[in-house]
């Protein structure tokens, strides 16, 4: 069955891409988007099956390759966090499948466009099943590859070209990144397999890594980077992240997100929204065990997240670009999950990826449907009041927008689906600081902000594209209408999602049933029975404690005594590595002996201030108000701000000028340097001397020769009677008669 | 000497009694029947080459020993070569005569003269003597002056017979010194006495085997006594430079050889050491000469010194393997040159003959087969794998190598890569400009043996019939000198 | 030097007393004969006629193609002496060498004769 659901689109991808001549566009469609929705129902089963039935398993397909020590195997590793993944890959992909069909229906190269996002889904699909990390870096650069060649799907236009080119380059800083991580976790556990290095790090088992003259812990493994000596744990889950940062579009590597809206719009619902963009959160939870154990990459992830949310919410206030504001949205709620990763709240982390996807994936495609309508414009400034052309449309976007502004009334099980992740997010960073983790606390105060200037721009949106008065071509309204019920049915499918999503998996993925749920799929280091897991990662324990016990209490009396030994050698471990771990540590073993003391179970949701429940609130109704305010009532305010916004306009407008920065650092740095090498290291030093100096020089010799060749009679006996000479003079003082 | 010695010398001596009363026989024929009959003097005189060759073959044994004193030897070696220049020969005599009936040289002279150059060739190949060897290279060489200058009134071709007679009268004098120092320390001319005399070596005898190299050397037109090699062969006519690139090469190689081995053992580190420099001087010249030359004759003439300089490599060996890759490279190498002549004749305007090589453009356009021909021997001579002419250097490198000589090797492995250089430019111009002028019909002899020696060197076809039953043939024929 | 060099030993004398004899006249007529020259003793003299031209003026190529067929034959003649000393301790095999020599010969001969080299016009 899991074979099915991910070679399945393989299959198709191959089908559609070497017999698309043969078999014409129609046929190629239909095959891909069927497959496709094979594997996505396959993946709903498994979801059931995994998740809430507890059926977790491991295929070993073959063994990629064995050279010494180092191997890495084809597996498929279906636990409940791949089986979320499996159905938000395989659901959105299937609907974009589907959408496509209408999207796509003018363009002349369809076979090999579903080909490519079939190609693109089987390596998604490859990247969540995958129980090692070389295959998990094969599925990354997969969906790398997929995203430049979508992304340039286009290829005739320039800009789609450069946009391809600046995705795959920024990726592969990230990427660099990631393999220099993965090299890390190879050079310190001696495996690169999920389960073995996870269970090293668990259970702080001795490890030996290169060069090292006996076996250290796990946790307190050294390797030398960069002629400094580092936590082995710290450094692999830094590096791990520069990778997530790139494929995630984080702040420094989140560039190419924008750009690759350049990119027919099915892709960016798909790639560039609901899925590849999530790989790196995918990575983070899944190396959940790497992160428990590093607190500082832990907050370096955390303040990356938090910044990105902000960054990338500012950024989308002022752009006119209808897909390049939902591009930096998406941008901004990445982080949002980043900084829930970060503290610890996996749980969340996943929750919001996962109604991302549903709310995400709508408002692209339906973005899409307005853009498909008015014939490719995508400037909402010469956009307005096509509400009443295009009234699905227009619902189903206002749907997705209150779905990511995150309505909903706290305290009660309604709003939409990012009501209840989204505000689950910015209650755990709260925690997490008020746990001492500052970090965590400043994420708090960033997503909140961020969650007013998403709801400001989300709302400028939605009142600059479907009201007030068309500034476009008046043929273009005309005509405007609908999509077909092939584009819409998927809309209104990820309505559904964008709707229901939250409340129906609120219980499984953050609440109640999350202990039953992620299982041993996603890890927390309170569940660790060793010495230093209270050190560890301060605010996760705190909060992953505080919220069991009042669950179960066998739990409580578990976690107690299990604290209960921990703490005293934990203090005596946190006073000695004082200067290493900061104030989480004191506070954490202050929570845990608390909780060893057996005081009274604490539960989160009473725990956190109503003041802190409410905030999220009421700042996206402000965000609304504002929107209204600005764009709703009267057309132009916005414009006459954006005219007369100077400096704070043009920097926002500018995405605080970070193309402008990078191109003139690495762009052309790179260029220069390039430059230098080019015509000074290889044209003027290389082929100078190289081959074009061998050359010369060979037929500057042949000339001579030539030339020699006088034609004189004199000199062709001078030449002989030189050769005999010397011959002769030669042997005279070299041989035995000399 | 009595009739019955005289008889058996005279037997062994077969085909070139044959070769000799035949030249006198067309001799009187011809200038009895005038030049009208110039056409079948040179179809019998072709015949009367391939009938000394088949006597050498079959009629002749192969190791049939010493005659006329010791002089002269035939042995599988001689025998080999006979009928490898037998047949270059009588390759050259057939493409020349479309070629002469063209450029009104007719004459019945040319053919007679071909054999005469035939016949001192055999003596060449099997003269164990310092007389007889002088006596079949001045016969050779006499002829060959002539044929040079055969067009005499053309400048050029009278210019290239002057220039290749004096020279060579001077490297007659060289080689007449040098044999005669040889016979004064060494106190006889037969090469067995030498290689007993030798056994004791003096400043004389080394300085004797220095000249009568230097005089062998510029027969084979090996640096540096190459000198005429260019002139000459663009000067003379074109059926006559084909001639001269292969068989006067191979008997010319062949005897020098046998000059080496036979008398001079004992010497074998002296020159060896001389035949080194010459060879890497050949190689040398002949790839960065050819580079700038827009002459095909011209390039042809550098190719032959080049393709001689790789033909000393495996010598320098001194070693059995070392006689063997010579004779491997040369027969690949005689095979080649004649087919590569041999499109070069085929090549004609309404005004003349081609010899630009930018008249070469776009041949592949006009005649596909003559390009086609034409490519497959260019790329055997450059030494491209799947071809002969690859397997010829490489029989060729690897006595170096074993014994020692990887200077050697490698330097001769550069100078191809140079000498590729010019090769892959005449390819270049075949298959990929456009062509200015057409070509008007090639005679059907020149297509024919153009053919031929590209199937030759094509070892595809035939490696599996030759190649085994070949490098025994040439193995057992270079033993003869061990 | 070895014996067998030796033997060369009257040549290399010969060549001695030629040259040296050779040298000895030219010296000797430069010293001992009177030397008063005039205009008219040291002009070119040729049958009792003034001069009528250079001396290095060019000859007919004719001239040549005699000379060397001349010499052809002159060559003959020089081998045939030796040959006419030793014939009777030969026989026939020494008797027939020298008629196919000659044989050779004539064959040049007939084909310069019949190409007309021997006429003058």
């Amino acid at each position: 069955m899991y074979e099915a659901i991910v070679f399945s689109p393989l299959a198709g991808a191959v089908v559609a891409g070497l017999f698309r001549k043969p078999l014409g566009p129609k046929p190629a469609m239909y095959l891909t988007t069927a497959l496709l929705f094979v594997s996505a129902l396959l993946s709903l089963f498994a979801l059931y099956d995994v998740a809430f039935r507890g059926h977790e398993v491991t295929l070993q397909l073959f063994t990629w390759f064995a050279v010494g020590d180092f191997s890495a195997d084809w597996a498929l590793r279906i636990d409940t966090l791949t089986a979320v993944m499996l159905v938000v890959v395989t659901g959105v992909s299937s609907l974009v499948h589907l959408y496509s069909i209408g999207y796509m229906d003018h363009d002349p190269d369809q076979a090999r466009f579903f080909s490519y996002l079939s190609l693109f889904t089987f390596a998604m699909l490859m990247l969540v099943t995958s129980d090692n990390f070389m295959q998990l870096f094969f599925g990354w650069e997969g969906v790398g590859l997929a995203s430049y060649l979508l992304i340039g799907f286009w290829y005739k236009k320039p800009s789609a070209n450069a946009a391809a080119v600046k995705a795959f380059v920024t990726n592969r800083v990230g990427d660099f990144g990631f393999a220099l991580g993965i090299m890390a976790i190879y050079f310190t556990f001696g495996s690169v397999e999920f389960d073995v290095v996870f269970d090293a790090i668990a259970a702080n088992a001795p490890v030996t890594p290169f060069g090292a003259e006996a076996a250290v812990p796990a946790r307190d493994a050294v390797v030398p980077f960069l002629n400094w000596n580092v936590n082995a744990i710290e450094l692999s889950a830094v590096l791990l992240f520069i990778g997530a940062m790139g494929k995630s579009a984080q702040f420094f590597l989140h560039v190419w997100l924008p750009d690759a809206m350049e990119g027919p719009t099915p892709v960016s619902a798909l790639i560039h929204a609901a899925t590849m963009v999530t790989a790196g959160v995918f990575l983070v939870v899944r190396c959940s065990p790497i992160y428990e154990h590093a607190p500082y990459a832990a907050m370096f992830v955390t303040a990356i997240g938090a910044v990105t949310a902000l960054y990338a919410a500012t950024v989308g206030l002022a752009q006119n670009d209808i897909k390049r504001v939902i591009a930096y949205s998406t941008c901004s709620q990445l982080g949002y999950m980043f900084f829930a990763a970060g503290v610890g709240a996996y749980g969340a982390a996943m929750f919001h990826l996962f109604t991302h996807a549903f709310f995400k994936a709508l408002l692209f495609l339906g973005s899409g449907a307005v853009i498909h309508a008015l014939h490719d414009e995508q400037d909402m400034r010469k956009m307005g009041g096509v509400w009443k052309k295009m009234p699905w449309t227009w619902g189903l976007m206002i749907v997705g927008t209150l779905a990511l502004t995150g309505v909903g009334i706290p305290g009660t099980p309604i709003g939409f689906a990012g009501f209840f992740s989204k505000d689950r997010i910015i209650e755990d960073a709260f925690l997490a600081g008020e746990a001492g983790l500052d970090v965590g606390m400043l994420a708090f105060w960033m997503g909140v902000i961020a969650a007013f200037l998403t709801s400001f721009y989300s709302w400028r949106l939605i009142f600059m594209t479907f009201h007030g008065t068309f500034k476009g071509p008046a043929s273009d309204f005309d005509h405007a209408h609908d999509a077909p019920w092939v584009m819409r049915g998927p809309l209104v499918v990820l309505a559904l999602g964008a709707v229901f999503a939250g409340v129906l998996f609120y219980g499984p993925f953050v609440g109640k049933g999350q202990e039953g749920f992620w299982r041993e799929s996603v890890y927390v280091a309170y569940e660790d029975h060793g010495d230093a897991a209270a050190t560890d990662h301060g605010a996760a324990v705190a909060h992953d404690v505080s919220e069991t016990e009042t669950e179960d209490a066998a739990a409580i009396d578990d976690a107690a005594d299990a604290l209960e030994g921990a703490a005293a050698p934990a203090a005596v471990d946190a006073a000695e590595t004082d200067a290493a771990v900061p104030d989480a540590a004191h506070a954490v073993v202050a929570d845990a002996a608390h909780a060893a003391d057996g005081g009274p179970p604490r539960y989160v949701e009473h725990h956190v201030p109503d003041w802190v429940l409410w905030a999220p609130f009421w700042v996206t109704l402000a965000g609304f108000v504002f929107a209204v305010l600005f764009y709703g009532l009267r057309e132009g305010v916005g414009a006459a701000i954006a005219a007369r916004g100077g400096p704070l306009h043009s920097f926002l407008f500018n995405k605080w000028y970070f193309d402008e920065i990078y191109d003139f650092i690495f762009v052309r740095g790179a260029r220069g340097l390039g430059d230098l090498f080019w015509k000074g290291g290889d044209q003027g030093t290389i082929d100078r001397f190289g081959p074009d100096g061998v050359a010369a020089a060979t037929l500057l010799s042949g000339k001579r020769v030539a030339k020699s060749q006088t034609g004189y009679l004199y000199h062709y006996a001078f030449v002989m009677l030189i050769g005999v000479a010397a011959f002769a003079t030669f042997l005279l003082f070299s041989a035995r008669g000399g | 000497m009595d009739v019955a010695t005289l008889t058996a010398s005279l037997q062994l001596a077969a085909p070139e009694v044959m070769l000799a009363v035949g030249a006198m026989a067309l001799l009187m024929f011809g200038v009895f029947a005038g030049d009208r009959a110039a056409m079948l003097v040179n179809a019998a005189a072709t015949l009367l080459v391939l009938a000394a060759g088949a006597a050498a073959l079959f009629y002749v044994p192969a190791d049939g020993g010493e005659a006329f004193s010791g002089s002269f030897v035939v042995d599988p070696l001689a025998t080999y070569a006979k009928v490898l220049i037998a047949a270059m020969a009588a390759a050259a005599l057939v493409l020349s005569s479309t070629y002469l009936q063209n450029e009104k040289l007719a004459k019945c002279e040319y053919p007679v003269l071909v054999v005469l150059a035939v016949l001192g060739m055999m003596m060449m190949v099997s003269s164990r003597d310092l007389i007889a060897l002088y006596i079949g290279i001045e016969l050779q060489s006499l002829a060959l002056y002539v044929l040079a200058a055969f067009n005499r009134d053309s400048l050029r071709a009278s210019e290239a017979g002057l220039k290749y007679f004096v020279l060579g009268a001077l490297s007659s004098g060289l080689l007449l010194y040098g044999a005669s120092l040889i016979y004064g320390f060494a106190g006889s001319t037969q090469f067995t006495e030498i290689a007993i005399a030798s056994g004791e070596p003096s400043i004389g005898l080394i300085f004797g085997l220095v000249f009568l190299l230097s005089g062998l050397a510029f027969k084979i037109s090996a640096a540096p006594f190459h000198m005429w090699t260019p002139d000459v062969y663009e000067g003379a006519p074109t059926p006559v430079t084909a001639l001269f690139a292969a068989a006067p090469k191979l008997a010319a190689i062949v005897l020098i050889a046998r000059t080496l081995f036979e008398p001079f053992p004992v010497l074998s580190d002296e020159w060896r050491q001389v035949l080194m420099a010459i060879s890497a001087l050949s190689m040398g010249v002949g790839a960065f000469g050819a580079l700038a030359q827009t002459n095909i004759k011209r390039l042809m003439a550098y190719s032959s010194i080049a393709n001689m300089g790789f033909a000393l490599v495996p010598l320098c060996a001194g070693t059995l393997k070392g006689v063997e890759g010579m004779l491997i490279y040369m027969t690949i190498y005689v095979v080649t040159t004649t087919g590569i002549f041999a499109c070069i004749l085929a090549m004609r305007r309404r005004e003349g003959m081609v010899e630009e090589i930018s008249d070469l453009a776009g041949l592949s356009k006009t005649h596909p087969g003559l390009a086609t021909a034409l490519t497959v021997l260019l790329f055997s001579i450059a030494g491209v794998p799947p071809l002969a002419g690859f397997f010829g250097k490489l029989y060729a490198f690897i006595p170096a190598i074993e014994a020692g000589l990887y200077w050697l090797a490698v330097f001769g492995f550069l100078m191809t890569v140079v000498a590729a250089f010019y090769y892959l430019r005449l390819i270049k111009l075949i298959w990929f400009d456009e062509a200015e002028q057409p070509l008007i019909a090639a005679p059907r002899e020149a297509n024919l043996i153009a053919a031929g020696s590209a199937l030759v060197v094509f070892p595809i076809l035939i490696l599996p019939f030759a190649a085994g039953p070949g490098l025994e043939l040439i193995s057992y024929a270079a033993g003869s000198l061990f | 030097m070895n014996a067998f060099l030796l033997e060369y030993a009257p040549i290399l004398i010969f060549l001695g007393i030629a040259g040296g004899l050779g040298v000895l006249f030219l010296l000797a007529a430069h010293l001992i004969a009177p030397g008063d020259p005039d205009p008219e003793k040291v002009s070119t003299y040729e049958c009792g006629f003034n001069a009528f031209d250079d001396a290095r003026m060019k000859f007919d190529v004719r001239f040549y193609l005699v000379a060397i067929l001349f010499i052809i034959f002159d060559l003959e003649v020089a081998f045939l002496f030796p040959w006419a000393l030793r014939l009777g301790e030969g026989g026939a095999f020494v008797f027939w060498s020298m008629m196919v020599f000659l044989g050779v010969l004539t064959i040049g001969f007939i084909y310069e004769w019949k190409k007309g080299a021997l006429e003058w016009e």
